[in-house]
């Protein structure tokens, strides 16, 4: 068994020890969790080092290519009949969405670690969905892809219900039942795309080899993009995101704005732009426009936000929109700012709910009027929340900012085939986003940390402790690293997205009436 | 050798029926055993000593390898359904129990009889009687508690079949009328499409529509499901249901072939209406057995998409969908014969906090329902899988977007009692559940088969072998 499959196993053999520890034994159960995360966040980075050897000599030829490659694959014949193949592989993309998850649910567990009502089913189902996580990034097959799709969703919805806060029941339910509407559209885009090409193969390299006719690629473009859309918070689908992330655990928030909004960018951009050019190209300037949309909304809808989980879910619509936004550009700029926003926003989305987790955790309120002063208090806290801060509003040195300039580079770039003028417009509107940004991330910031303690109860509380210092110092690390040495980033994902937009050239001469 | 499986099941129909003629009354508990050893020596030299293939009286009983995978599921079900009813047949004390245990074995192994029967048929008489065995006893099981809910259930399950039987009857006597012969597969090359050929093919599709609980001839479904006893509820379902399919897909396969292509788009519609029907009513459910009824009906939507289309997938999606639907709903209903029999309750909230009491009896029942509803990685999603994929391949895409849209909807109400099981705080009026050896037996095989069937690929691809071995040697 190789690299990827034992990335796939190890959270799930870390499951299924977890369910193996007798259930008062608490504090063993975090250990086992931990160990286990602990072990796949070192194999994560052996594993990104065996990628490296094996794909940097490489990076010069994919540049011509239109399939990307993929390493260190697994193959085993599954349901030889249908061409559906146990299929599982790493290439620079799913490399660093692998990264980013080992990260999150590292800190994610240690962000937990004072989860004491029902641990070991908390645990338990936490690495189940991480396990589905994995699975998706790592599969090159759309069953297999799709399998672990719908592994990855489930869960989340006992994690809210069960050890949420607020109106759970309902924003559990809505979230599941607004991801799975996605998830069947889709299986249709799937399956009809595995019969128009023959019904031979589910492998998504031999499907990116084969031609789809204009028309189909045109009704299914659409259905991949948006069923992906949903999970990526997609205006106007976004209705489930600032709901369940609010009712949401700690970890649980960490992981699903942190990663799994991140599926539905990875999808629509692996799947949707990949093997359907033509249609991508069809719909591009659409999804920029509704993604406009999004970014807008999300930051505007951030604005009034009272409760602080409530503000940082919007401003992950908002950012979230720049992911999809990245991906509907359909140029290198753009898809690489994409990507670099997938791994930025979830290192910085995670960051965010875990101090969140830890301040609501001391003050048992997340109404930011009711706080105030407390930098005084908790200064460890307070200072990770302004670097999450300063990098959410695209702060030069921090990741937000490599990932959002590369978007709007992108953006304003336009296409061979779109109205530049269109294209340029919607960028700039979306920019102005940034400005909306910077005004609730400040106002908010100093209105929770700054000027004297309002609530004389806060005064006496206590700065973060080692768990809580290790998880948030991991995860504003990596997004100092990322700011101020993207290129370790771009180097890894752009040898997989050359051959994307090469199909997408390709394909852009070819349509008739465009110039 | 060729009947051997259904020899094996009428002797130990009679086999009981005598036993408890001679045995002490608390002896009697003991008679399922018996009637657990002829099931399993069936199933022992169905899988050993039966050939697939072969014909026997003139070829009016004929082996096929499909029917031989619906065989194997009739009587692993007959198997768990005899396991559910053994805690109600074996003890006098605990309440409810079923009164005259050796003559409702009795009638289940003979009802089981004319299930396996019914595939091999090739003649429209022999065709008839298998089907009436396999529909009659489960009237007198329906009603078999003699209370007024199962008295009524039995009542309006016997009225409805009436109808339907005599339906059915009326479009095979018009089959033969235009056939002019009795054998299946030459009545097939005489049909053409005129309009008593089209009033017989309605009048049998409502008559087997009945058996599958296909919308509308679903009515009877939710009052017979809720008011028969719950192991009876769990045989109809699953016993019922396969029945239905192996009847239609002998018609559709053997007589109708050539007719298959035109009625495609009705068939979609219908399984349109039927999933889509049953999806909305199980939401507003609180009796648990009336809700498994329209989950039932639901699934019988998705089961049918697998006649779209041509090639050896559909019917090998079908058989491969009906044996995982048999032993994830056989599953859920092993939880909830052993809910109701403990605590007397079938209101879903009574499943309040079963994580707590019974974490494990909980996990099946979670692992059940989602298995129903489609959830990877377990092999109802994968059985759906296949069912889409021949509805996509005959190009009915929109079909695969409703069908998959009314799965989540399916989530939604599995999903409700989900919540009761582990969102809720346990009721402490509720006693913890003690699961019977034999029970907790059957439950895990079932379980763990819901688990695998679709994960371990050799299951599937020796169905759709078998199916395409099956469609290969249909008189063309």
């Amino acid at each position: 068994m190789g690299l990827a499959s034992w990335l796939i196993l190890i959270p799930f053999l870390t499951a299924l020890a977890v369910l193996a520890v007798p259930t008062r034994r608490s504090d063993l159960i975090r250990w086992v969790a931990l160990v286990g995360t602990a072990a796949h966040l070192a194999l994560t980075s052996y594993t990104t080092w065996a990628f490296w050897q094996e794909a940097s000599p490489d990076l010069v030829a994919v540049r011509t290519e239109t399939v990307s490659r993929v390493y260190l694959v697994e193959r085993v014949p599954w349901f030889e009949s249908l061409g559906i193949d146990y299929l599982v592989g790493v290439d620079g993309v799913s490399m660093s969405m692998v990264i980013l998850t080992s990260i999150i649910i590292f800190t994610g567990v240690l962000a937990s670690w004072n989860v004491v009502h029902r641990t070991k089913e908390f645990f338990t189902l936490l690495l189940v969905l991480v396990t589905g996580v994995f699975g998706v990034f790592l599969s090159f097959d759309l069953f297999l892809f799709f399998m672990f799709y719908e592994v990855a969703v489930l869960p989340m919805y006992l994690l809210i219900g069960v050890w949420g806060t607020g109106r759970k029941e309902y924003s559990a339910m809505k979230l599941t039942l607004m991801l799975m509407v996605g998830s069947a559209l889709i299986l249709v885009g799937f399956l009809a795309m595995y019969h128009a090409n023959g019904s031979t193969t589910f492998d998504l390299t031999k499907l990116a080899q084969a031609h789809f006719e204009t028309g189909l690629q045109r009704w299914v473009f659409p259905l991949i993009f948006i069923g992906f859309g949903i999970l990526g918070a997609m205006y106007p689908f976004h209705t489930w995101s600032p709901d369940g992330h609010a009712s949401a655990p700690t970890a649980v928030s960490m992981l699903h704005a942190g990663v799994l909004m991140k599926l539905g960018g990875y999808g629509a951009l692996r799947i949707g732009v990949y093997l359907l050019p033509e249609g991508a190209q069809y719909w591009g300037l659409f999804f920029m426009a509704v993604t406009t949309i999004n970014i807008v909304y999300g930051s505007l809808g951030a604005i009034t936000q009272k409760d602080l989980k409530y503000f940082t879910a919007y401003s992950s619509v908002s950012h979230c929109g720049f992911v999809l936004f990245g991906v509907a550009t359909l140029n290198l700029m753009g898809l690489k700012g994409a990507v670099l926003q997938m791994f930025s926003h979830g290192v910085m989305t995670g960051l965010f709910f875990a101090l969140i987790g830890m301040v609501y955790g001391r003050t048992h309120t997340r109404i930011i009027p009711e706080m105030g002063g407390l930098g005084k208090v908790m200064p460890w806290l307070a200072a990770c929340f302004y670097i999450g801060g300063m990098a959410s509003l695209g702060l030069p040195g921090l990741a937000g900012f490599i990932a959002e300039s590369h978007i709007f580079l992108g953006g304003f770039f336009g296409n061979s085939w779109t109205n530049p003028i269109l294209s340029r417009t919607l960028t700039v509107l979306a920019t102005l986003s940034i400005v909306v940004t910077a005004v609730y991330v400040l106002r908010g910031l100093a209105t929770v940390f700054q000027g004297p303690v309002r609530d004389p109860h806060h005064a006496e509380l206590t700065d973060a402790t080692l768990t809580e210092r290790l998880s948030t110092g991991i995860l504003v690390a990596t997004l100092v690293v990322t700011g101020m040495v993207p290129g370790l980033l771009i180097d890894l994902i752009e040898g997989t997205l050359f051959p994307i937009v090469n199909r997408l050239q390709a394909t852009g001469m070819a349509i008739p009436g465009h110039s | 050798m060729l009947m051997l499986p259904e020899l094996l099941i009428i002797a130990t129909a009679f086999a009981v029926l005598l036993v408890d003629l001679f045995i002490a009354e608390r002896q009697r508990g003991h008679l399922v055993l018996l009637a657990l050893a002829g099931v399993l020596a069936a199933l022992v030299a169905l899988v050993t000593i039966t050939p697939d293939t072969g014909a026997l009286f003139g070829g009016r009983f004929t082996m096929d390898p499909l029917a031989w995978w619906l065989k194997l599921t009739l009587l692993a079900a007959a198997a768990v359904t005899l396991t559910l009813a053994q805690p109600m047949l074996a003890t006098h004390k605990q309440a409810p129990t079923l009164g005259a245990g050796s003559e409702f074995m009795t009638l289940l192994l003979f009802n089981l009889a004319g299930m396996l029967m019914l595939p091999s048929t090739r003649d429209l008489v022999f065709f008839y009687v298998a089907l009436e065995l396999a529909t009659i006893p489960l009237f007198l099981l329906t009603a078999w508690r003699r209370e007024s809910l199962s008295s009524e259930a039995g009542l309006k399950y016997v009225l409805m079949g009436a109808l339907s039987s005599a339906l059915m009857l009326y479009g095979l006597g018009i089959l033969y009328g235009v056939g002019r012969t009795m054998n299946l597969d030459l009545i097939g090359r005489n049909l053409f499409p005129s309009p008593p050929v089209i009033m017989a093919i309605a009048m049998v599709f409502a008559g087997l529509g009945f058996k599958l609980t296909l919308v509308p001839f679903h009515m009877w479904a939710p009052e017979v499901y809720q008011g028969a006893p719950t192991p009876v509820t769990a045989w109809l379902s699953v016993a019922s249901k396969a029945a239905g399919l192996s009847a239609l897909m002998l018609l559709t396969y053997r007589v109708f072939p050539r007719l298959l292509p035109q009625w495609g788009l009705y068939l979609a519609l219908l399984a349109t209406v039927t999933m889509t029907a049953g999806n909305l009513a199980a939401i507003t459910q609180t009796n648990i057995k009336r809700f498994m009824a329209f989950s039932a009906i639901s699934q019988a939507g998705y089961l049918i998409m697998g006649f779209l289309g041509a090639g050896p997938n559909g019917p090998a999606s079908m058989v491969f969908y009906l044996m995982v639907y048999a032993v994830t709903n056989l599953a859920v209903f092993a939880v909830i014969a052993l809910h109701h029999q403990q605590t007397g309750r079938e209101d879903i909230t009574s499943y309040r906090g079963l994580s707590q009491t019974n974490p494990i009896l909980a996990l099946t029942m979670m692992v059940g329902l989602f298995g129903l509803a489609g959830i990877p990685p377990l092999s109802g999603f994968v059985g759906k899988f296949f069912l889409f994929s021949v509805a996509s391949k005959a190009g009915y895409n929109w079909l695969v977007g409703i069908a998959a849209v009314n799965s989540t909807i399916s989530l939604y109400y599995y999903l409700r009692i989900i919540r009761q099981m582990y969102i809720e705080a346990p009721d402490p009026e509720l006693p913890k559940l003690t699961t019977p050896r034999l029970l907790g037996t059957a439950l895990a095989v079932t379980t763990l088969a819901s688990v695998t069937l679709g994960l371990v690929p050799w299951v599937f691809e020796s169905v759709r072998f078998s199916a395409a071995v099956w469609l290969e040697a249909m008189p063309k």
